[in-house]
């Protein structure tokens, strides 16, 4: 995993000082089919490549980012708060 | 805020000061701890600065958004409910001072003692005085600002504080 990550608030930290939360999906509509939403809590795509995360900087800021990282390379594309969106993309 | 103030033997009541070649360690006194939840849309943080400065408190930036207020004397439950209605609207204070302990680490090898317990820069020219971040110090988390050219102020929770002193004391002991 990524060893260094550049923290938007905070400049670049030790993985860490960072707690990582999971996959960033949107949220599916509250109606929203079963299987949809089965599908947004428990299954992964668990891609070789580009991948979208919620970290949170715990022991720093304390904010939620949103990373994005190749889970073959670890090389960390971008970071951001994940206040700065209302929605991610996955 | 409870109207009656919880009195606490200081967490690092019984340490003295570490005093070595070019790095001191000193407990503060626990006097007011108050963290700072500010809403930026409410008035200029000018005005909030100068209301902690008249209260006898130094602002210590923490996150968006928030502030630690320090000062080394215990502020009375009147003047604090005072202090919290004056900045209402605009902040709202929780009262830490219990819950969190400064310690000053200062002289010319300071940067380098913290440096090896963080990965933050500590080069005065990107950590200036009055810079200030939330980081690890090995395995506890602390809040370090440069209060001078070579001192520093750590932040930490009440029951982490004799953890980090121990390994403030350690880690300086080659300057010994
Ligand atoms: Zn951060």
């Amino acid at each position: 995993m990524a060893s260094l990550v550049t923290c938007p608030h905070c400049g670049k930290r030790p993985k860490e000082e960072f707690t990582v939360k999971g996959a960033a999906l949107t949220r599916p509509a509250v109606d929203a089919a079963q299987d949809v939403w089965f599908d947004y809590v428990y299954l992964r795509d668990n891609p070789r490549g580009a991948y979208q995360e919620y970290w949170h900087h715990t022991s720093g800021c304390r904010r939620w980012l949103v990373v994005t990282r190749d889970t073959a390379t670890h090389e960390i594309f971008q970071c951001h708060d994940a206040a700065e969106r209302g929605e991610v993309t996955a | 805020m409870s109207e009656f103030r919880v009195t606490l033997s200081p967490a690092l009541g019984g340490r003295a000061a570490v005093s070595r070649k070019g790095i001191s360690v000193e407990a503060q006194p626990e006097g007011t701890l108050l963290h700072l939840l500010v809403d930026p849309t409410m008035g200029d943080a000018v005005r909030l600065a100068a209301d902690l400065m008249a209260a006898g408190l130094e602002l210590r930036p923490l996150t968006t958004g928030q502030w630690f207020a320090v000062g080394d004397t215990a502020l009375a439950h009147a003047d604090l409910a005072a202090l919290s209605a004056t900045l209402k609207p605009q902040a709202d204070i929780v009262d830490q001072s219990h819950g969190r302990v400064r310690i000053i680490v200062k002289g010319k090898m300071a940067a380098r003692v913290l440096s090896k317990g963080t990965a933050v820069d500590l080069d005065i020219a990107v950590f200036p005085v009055g810079h200030a971040t939330t980081t690890l110090f090995g395995h506890i988390s602390a809040h370090v600002t440069r209060i001078g050219e070579d001192a520093f102020e750590l932040i930490v929770l009440r029951g982490f504080a004799e953890s980090l002193w121990d390994e403030l004391a350690q880690m300086s002991l080659e300057f010994s």
